[in-house]
């Protein structure tokens, strides 16, 4: 069984929507700025990758990531035809942090919140009508997750179209515990640089719409790309340290349901945090992966951008992904100046965006939570065809 | 999602172990009765686990790993010294919580306040993130399959038992520990808005049936049709569309008050449905809700025939009725044929 994106839309600290965050992606533009949100006197670290919304500096507002979920998937909602009408469609929503920042505010500042909130069911209701909805809390890989469950729902023919989106913000809790956690503070991520400090985080949401291919598009005026896979596992090792040897068995399992072997591989998108832990986790898993190959397979981590958008981050990486196999072109991992030995055989794009001669096809999506879950999904450029207008856009 | 079509057809999938993690109540038997008396001066169950690294977890976390521990024994999952009889890969985690962490997220942000970032510590940075629960089910026991966690508002907790039943017809697991969970602090107090919360856990194993017979372990009950929409009407006549016939037994969602669907929409004469209000008797279960139900189901269809025919009606969410933003339902069946 395959999958058809056949709907994006994202908003991030590089852009507002899938076209804009790519442009800044391939320009390698970065988010990163003076942090906003906070009183600055409480911490150490400076800088993060805020969406700069909010009201004044310094002042900050509930309800941020419920906002930023509404609009990507209005836009993949849009961009898949199906209006704003989402009353027959599971809509899934990985998350980190849910509201928790509304939380802190209620908590702490006293400002209004209301407990229904804490889940996005209760915005996608009243904004889209959708109450098949999925708020799943699965950590930094949870939009991943969320795609490995809306591919079981099509498959087990529970639903003929599903939404999958990924949202966080950034917690107060969050920024000042990692903050306490690292020797020294991160000034920005910069994954697999020997000056890495550690990982920051960004803001956004994500969303994809996505259906069984051998119906079609359905109402949408085209197919964005093929999702060949998503393998999904747990470390049931440690609660934050990544094991090495179960995120290479996620990979593993997901070349394996899409039918691929690792020289098929044409692209990874990193998960690439910036944290030492990850960066030789990941590195130590992709080396014995692809062990063996004469060239590794293209490589950028584009957190160097965008920051870690957490439950978020999966599906940024995918939907940007989808863009490299239209375009051609992969953006740089910025501010990898010096890289560590680990990635010494690994093609990472560094500097500048590349655009490689060869067509690439194939990509591999890496994303890596708390909790030891990993998930990693496979996705397969689709030949540029626009429907006609009279075709299935009428149902 | 729609599961109504599928899952009368599909593969059962089925409960063989119960755990609890509640003050006052020695084993799921309890579940159908009211509170016992004194049971507020009865030993805190968290008491029950031992061993070093309990100082830096959430009290959700601990309620929910002594529930998982029994459920998981009394499905013959674990040994008598606690090692997995399955591979590791073959097991799966389904968490339900709302406010698991509420407390967590709460108090490190008023330390920030007090004594900036330095006042904190670092070994909370796990918990801040809302599926600090069920990794460390999956940490405790070794279980290396699908792991997820749901925070899906009233309905989460059925939500989280039929996610389980997915990802077992997908074959990505066997067998999964379904845990709700909620934990009575003032963060929860001030968040939720209610006065009397729920302070505990409940865990169920679900497997295919093919996996019980195969290693032989009783079932306690089967799952069947289930169903989350706007109104809680609506999510009742899905099910019970799949799979008509009397329901014995109804769980109702919290405030039932705000849910207008008498027994007379459940295939029997209006009132003749026994009602089991578990949010009365135990206060307001929030992700906890719809794990309590399928246990005290399980526990009601095991007082009965046990035979397949028996079914109870789970419904968690009050929906469009009761301001909640949907309704879910869950037929739990007998397991025998």
């Amino acid at each position: 069984m395959s999958w058809i994106v056949t709907g994006m839309g994202a908003v991030a600290s590089v852009g507002g929507s899938v076209g804009e965050i790519f442009e800044s992606l391939v320009a390698g533009r970065s988010g990163l700025g003076p942090l906003l949100g906070y009183d600055r006197e409480k911490f150490r670290a400076q800088v993060a990758y805020e969406i700069d919304d909010r009201p004044a500096l310094g002042v900050d507002e509930p309800l941020r990531a419920t906002r930023w979920l509404e609009r990507a998937v209005g836009a993949a909602a849009a961009d898949a035809g199906l209006g704003d009408d989402l009353s027959g469609v599971p809509v899934l929503v990985g998350t980190t942090l849910r509201e928790l920042r509304s939380v802190e505010l209620s908590w702490r500042d006293g400002v209004p919140f209301d407990a229904a909130d804490l889940h996005f069911g209760t915005m996608l209701r009243r904004r889209f009508g959708a109450a098949d909805t999925h708020t799943v809390a699965n950590a930094c890989s949870a939009s991943l997750y969320a795609l490995a469950l809306g591919a079981d729902l099509l498959d087990q023919g529970a639903a003929d179209t599903v939404v999958v989106a990924g949202v966080d913000t950034i917690t107060e809790s969050t920024y000042g515990l990692l903050d306490r956690c690292y020797p020294e503070a991160p000034d920005r991520v910069r994954p697999f640089d020997r000056a890495r400090r550690g990982m920051l985080q960004g803001e956004g949401a994500v969303a994809v719409v996505l259906r069984r291919e051998a119906d079609g598009p359905g109402p949408a005026p085209r197919t964005h790309a093929r999702v060949r896979g998503v393998a999904v596992n747990c470390d049931a090792y440690h609660p934050s340290a990544p094991d090495a040897k179960s995120i290479a068995a996620a990979v593993q399992d997901a070349h394996r349901r899409a039918g691929v072997r690792p020289a098929d591989i044409d692209l990874v998108m990193l998960h690439g945090t910036g944290t030492p832990l990850n960066d030789e986790a990941e590195s130590t898993a992709l080396g014995s992966v692809f062990a063996g190959l004469d060239v590794s397979p293209y490589m950028t981590a584009i957190k160097s951008m965008t920051g870690h958008t957490a439950g978020a981050s999966g599906l940024h990486s995918l939907v940007a992904a989808v863009d490299v196999l239209r375009t051609g072109t992969v953006p740089p991992t910025v501010y990898l100046d010096d890289p560590v030995e680990a990635v010494a055989g690994f093609r990472l794009v560094r500097g500048t965006a590349e655009r490689p001669e060869q067509a690439l096809r194939l990509a591999q999506i890496d994303s890596f939570g708390f909790g030891g879950l990993n998930a990693v999904a496979v996705v397969e450029r689709v030949e540029e065809r626009v429907q006609e207008s009279s075709g299935a856009g009428d149902e | 999602m729609s599961d109504v079509r599928t899952a009368a057809a599909a593969a059962e999938v089925v409960i063989t172990g119960i755990g609890t993690a509640v003050r006052g109540l020695d084993g799921p038997g309890q579940l159908l009765e009211p509170l016992p008396d004194g049971h507020r001066d009865a030993a805190d169950p968290v008491g029950r686990l031992s061993g070093r690294g309990l100082r830096y977890k959430d009290r959700a976390t601990k309620l929910a790993m002594v529930a998982a521990r029994d459920a998981l024994r009394d499905a013959s999952l674990t040994d008598e010294s606690g090692g997995l009889t399955v591979p590791g890969e073959s097991v799966g985690v389904s968490a339900s919580t709302n406010y698991g962490n509420a407390d967590t997220v709460c108090e490190t942000v008023s330390t920030i306040a007090e004594s900036t970032y330095l006042g904190t510590s670092p070994m909370m940075l796990p918990a801040t993130s809302s599926n600090v629960v069920a990794s460390w089910i999956a940490i405790t026991h070794g279980l290396r399959g699908a792991n997820l966690t749901l925070c899906n508002g009233p309905t989460s907790g059925l939500d989280a038992v039929n996610w389980a039943r997915v990802l077992i017809r997908s074959g990505r697991v066997e067998r999964m520990v379904v845990v709700g969970v909620e934990p009575d602090n003032p963060a929860v107090r001030q968040v939720a808005g209610v006065p009397a919360l729920f302070d505990g856990a409940v865990a169920l194993v679900v497997e295919s049936s093919l996996s019980a017979g195969a290693r032989g372990v009783r079932v306690l009950a089967g799952l069947g049709p289930y169903a989350r929409r706007g109104r809680h009407a609506d999510a009742v006549s899905s099910v019970r569309a799949v799979r008509p016939g009397p329901v014995g037994l109804w769980c109702v969602p919290e405030h039932p008050e705000g849910v207008r669907a008498p027994a007379a929409g459940l295939g029997a004469a209006a009132g003749s449905v026994p009602v089991h209000d578990l949010a009365a008797v135990h206060g307001s279960a929030s992700g906890a809700l719809g794990v309590l139900q399928c246990a005290a189901a399980a526990v009601w269809l095991s007082s009965r025939s046990g035979a397949v025919e028996e079914v109870v009606l789970a419904s968690a969410g009050t929906g469009d009725a009761g301001g909640d933003d949907a309704s879910a339902a869950l037929l739990v069946t007998g397991g025998v044929r």
